[in-house]
């Protein structure tokens, strides 16, 4: 059979860095394909050279047996190739069919003015197999995130995609949504679509794909079939080494460093109450929009509330920011490119932001000084590449992280409160990043994880809030976090 | 790790994009230095330096609030207010020291006013800064009823127009300043506060960085300079009029984009804003020494500002 795709011995270098060593890979028609490596392996530069972004140093590209150049994402599109990117690449305020039509527009009169009534009837014709409910003519940003990536489906096909790439495209979906997505995805694959999908999510990949290209460091590791492959071999193949399962121990103390009562702001969160004691990881868990991040944002005073108190060691914090990060508490942002990183600054930068104060002297800030303590603390997170004067929006976003936590780490931080800490971040930091909060309990932090993902709550939690339509639904201990006991309190009942 | 080491520690100290910036103004002036004779000369340099001055001063504070993420139309006319009321204060018997004080405090209240509005207001700074360049000009020409003030005391005249070592004053002042104005920027905590806030906001917030008063202190320090620069101004000539300063906000945002501040805010350079002012300076200066059409001047100045973008824009990543 001639694939339907075909990328072979794709070379790329930045500079004298080179990121991709001849690395192959095809897919044949009607197959979802998953791309798998850890961040820095290649992944995103194969995905920027198959939508035209970047252009290949050397390497060929079939499609259908026809070899194409790529040379914009212009001719992308042209040669049937779609990319659904992780931040979805649309016009917030446009219409859904103005999105499908961005830059195609279907015109009239000559092809002087849009023609918006066929669009609409077209765009819903391509969406009715997909999700039907969605409207044509409602603006884009009020959709939810899922419906945005079904327009974007739609998009793809309205271009006659053969292959489409698709990048991350379950962070932020809920289990419903990520269901209605796989049948999206096998309608496709039905129709003779090729998928690339590219995810860190194992459980995920495992579902979807057929089979998957393995890189690691630019290189081409192996090519599997799934899911005939064992998760842990295909993750020894991503990260090179075997990760270890440790078991949960928990340094919990009795006493209490944090105590939240009565928070509330609008619906998003209802009359939130717990305490936290030193020394212990306490996961939030529940669906996307169930007020984890508002309540987090809330106790980190980025939100005002509107009812509640915020203690921590049995004394009332003043609202705002500052006199919260003063008190010991300090918020990594789920959106780490939004909420998070200053892109264009050195990582010193960054990190020693909340503690400026505290690396001066008589207003001048001693440079060798948080440089030295940057180093220390990014030399024990093992950032990559370890050169903390490099602006931080070039490194991985695991690394990013890294630099963020350390942020805290700088600032003398007591409770850390993790907003989804291991988003878009591969296997490899992901364990790193377990094992940095569990090295924080054991110093005696407090540390707030929430999380989407089940498998991350039950490893790094002591003890696990449930929360559901912005209230605290239940609080399990220990033994009682299981999978299954957290779906059951975080499905609303109705 | 250890610093690279190179023969010229130095130079390694200079950024590449202020490098670049220098090598602009070396090359304009090589031009200028072959076609006229009289243009590498110890007083022509100095007179450029000194033509100069005052928009290195103006643009000292632009490029501070340009890194905030902001933009100060208001400089021009808010050196305008500062210099009609500092000078009828001097006219009407204040000393002139009392009176330079209190227009300098003056011009840092109308920074404060637009920062107040910009931060606490939550408006745009284009818009309030808009709206600025038309209010503080009309204050100016109201409170004069559109006339000129003369008559400024010598003493005040002759600090202005006087030398330290052969160099003309306003230069000296405006290098102290720009010294002041680097080091905040690069080395204490309000520096990275502006670099942090124009970068990102929201990021710079949640890390704990004061937002409202870093962004207040950027307009108190634009308004500041405006005002030091109009002091500078009357000095030199004797008189406060109220339409002085016109156009000065955009000579003062062009040095600095020349010099490599990001309109996005985030980024910038002192020392790129300052070779960026003698550039244009230069420009003006060369232009003239060879009897170039004013109208001229005007279009090379527009060139270089564009040329300059698109040297950012293709260097812009290494």
């Amino acid at each position: 059979m001639i694939p339907r795709l075909s990328l072979s011995q794709i070379e790329k270098a930045f500079g004298a860095h080179k990121v991709l060593h001849g690395v192959s890979l095809t897919v044949q028609p009607g197959e979802v394909h998953g791309l798998l490596g850890e961040n820095g392996a290649g992944k995103s530069t194969m995905l920027n050279i198959l939508s035209g972004v970047l252009s290949a140093d050397a390497g060929q590209i079939e499609i259908d047996g026809a070899q194409v150049t790529i040379a914009s994402p212009r001719s992308a599109s042209l040669a049937g190739v779609a990319m659904i990117h992780q931040e979805l690449q649309q016009v917030p305020e446009l219409s859904v069919a103005q999105n499908i039509y961005l830059g195609a527009a279907l015109r009239r009169a000559g092809g002087l003015l849009v023609d918006r009534a066929s669009q609409q009837t077209e765009a819903r014709r391509l969406l009715a197999p997909l999700d039907a409910s969605i409207d044509v003519t409602a603006p884009i940003n009020s959709l939810r995130v899922a419906q945005r990536q079904i327009v974007e489906i739609a998009k793809a096909l309205r271009a006659n995609a053969r292959v489409i790439a698709m990048d991350e495209p379950t962070s932020s979906l809920t289990p419903t949504e990520f269901d209605r997505l796989v049948e999206v995805i096998k309608a496709l694959a039905a129709r003779g679509v090729s998928i690339i999908y590219v995810s860190h999510k194992m459980d995920e990949v495992f579902r979807i794909c057929q089979s998957a290209t393995i890189l690691r460091d630019g290189r081409l590791v192996a090519r599997v079939d799934l899911p005939a492959t064992p998760i842990p071999q295909v993750i020894a193949l991503m990260v090179g080494r075997e990760l270890s399962h440790v078991a949960h121990q928990s340094f919990a103390s009795d006493q209490v460093l944090l105590q939240v009562s009565g928070l509330s702001r609008g619906r998003a969160v209802q009359n939130a109450a717990f305490s936290l004691h030193k020394g212990e990881v306490l996961g939030i868990a529940g669906l996307v929009g169930s007020g984890r991040t508002e309540l987090l944002r809330l106790i980190a005073g980025v939100d005002s509330a509107e009812a509640g108190t915020v203690a921590v060691n049995g004394r009332p914090v003043a609202s705002g920011v500052r006199a919260r990060i003063k008190a010991g508490l300090g918020l990594v942002p789920e959106e780490r490119k939004r909420d998070g990183i200053i892109r264009h600054r050195p990582v010193t930068s960054n990190i020693g932001l909340p503690a400026m104060r505290q690396f001066s002297r008589w207003g001048i800030i001693r440079r060798t000084k948080l440089r030295t303590r940057a180093e220390e603390l990014m030399q024990e997170v093992r950032l990559r590449p370890f050169d903390v004067s490099k602006p931080i929006g070039s490194f991985s976003g695991g690394n990013q992280q890294k630099a963020i936590i350390g942020r805290w780490l700088a600032a003398d931080t007591q409770i850390y409160l993790f907003d989804e800490p291991t988003r878009g971040i591969d296997v490899g930091a992901k364990a790193e990043i377990y094992d940095l909060i569990e090295k924080l309990a054991q110093q005696g932090k407090a540390i707030i994880v929430v999380s989407s993902e089940l498998p991350e709550v039950i490893r790094v939690s002591d003890r696990v809030l449930v929360m559901r339509e912005g209230r605290i639904a239940a609080e399990l201990a220990a033994s009682e976090i299981t999978e299954a006991n957290i779906a059951r309190h975080a499905i609303p009942a109705s | 790790m250890s610093p690279v080491l190179t023969p010229f520690p130095l130079l390694q100290r200079i950024k590449f994009r202020d490098a670049g910036t220098l090598l602009g103004l070396l090359l304009i002036g090589g031009v200028f230095a072959v076609l006229s004779p009289t243009f590498l000369t110890a007083p022509n340099l100095l007179n450029v330096l000194q033509q100069s001055s005052i928009n290195a001063c103006i643009a000292l504070g632009m490029t501070l609030v340009i890194i905030s993420g902001g933009i100060d139309l208001s400089v021009g006319p808010v050196a305008a207010l500062t210099a009609v009321l500092g000078a009828s204060m001097m006219v009407a018997g204040v000393p002139f020291g009392l009176a330079v004080a209190g227009a300098l405090c003056i011009g840092m209240l109308c920074g404060f006013i637009n920062g107040a509005l910009i931060a606490w207001g939550g408006l745009q700074p284009f818009i309030v800064t808009l709206g600025g360049l038309s209010l503080y000009r009309a204050l100016a020409l109201i409170f004069t009823g559109g006339q000129p003030i003369f008559g400024l005391p010598d003493g005040f005249r002759a600090l202005t127009n006087g030398t330290l070592a052969g160099v003309p004053n306003p230069v000296v002042i405006v290098a102290v300043l720009a010294i002041c104005a680097w080091v905040i920027l690069n080395k204490t905590p309000l520096g990275e506060y502006f670099m942090a806030v124009g970068g990102n906001p929201e990021a710079a917030r949640i890390a704990g960085v004061p937002v409202t008063l870093t962004k207040l202190a950027a307009y108190m320090i634009s308004g500041l300079m405006a005002a030091v620069a109009a002091m500078i101004l009357i000095g030199r000539l004797g008189a406060a009029e109220p339409t002085m300063g016109t156009l000065w906000e955009l000579d003062a945002i062009a040095a600095s984009a020349i010099g490599g501040a990001s309109l996005m805010g985030g980024r910038g350079s002192i020392i790129g804003t300052l070779i960026g002012c003698v550039i244009l300076g230069t420009l003006r200066n060369g232009l003239t020494l060879l009897n170039v059409q004013a109208f001229y001047q005007l279009l090379a100045t527009g060139i270089i500002i564009i040329v300059a973008m698109l040297i950012d824009k293709a260097t812009s990543g290494k």
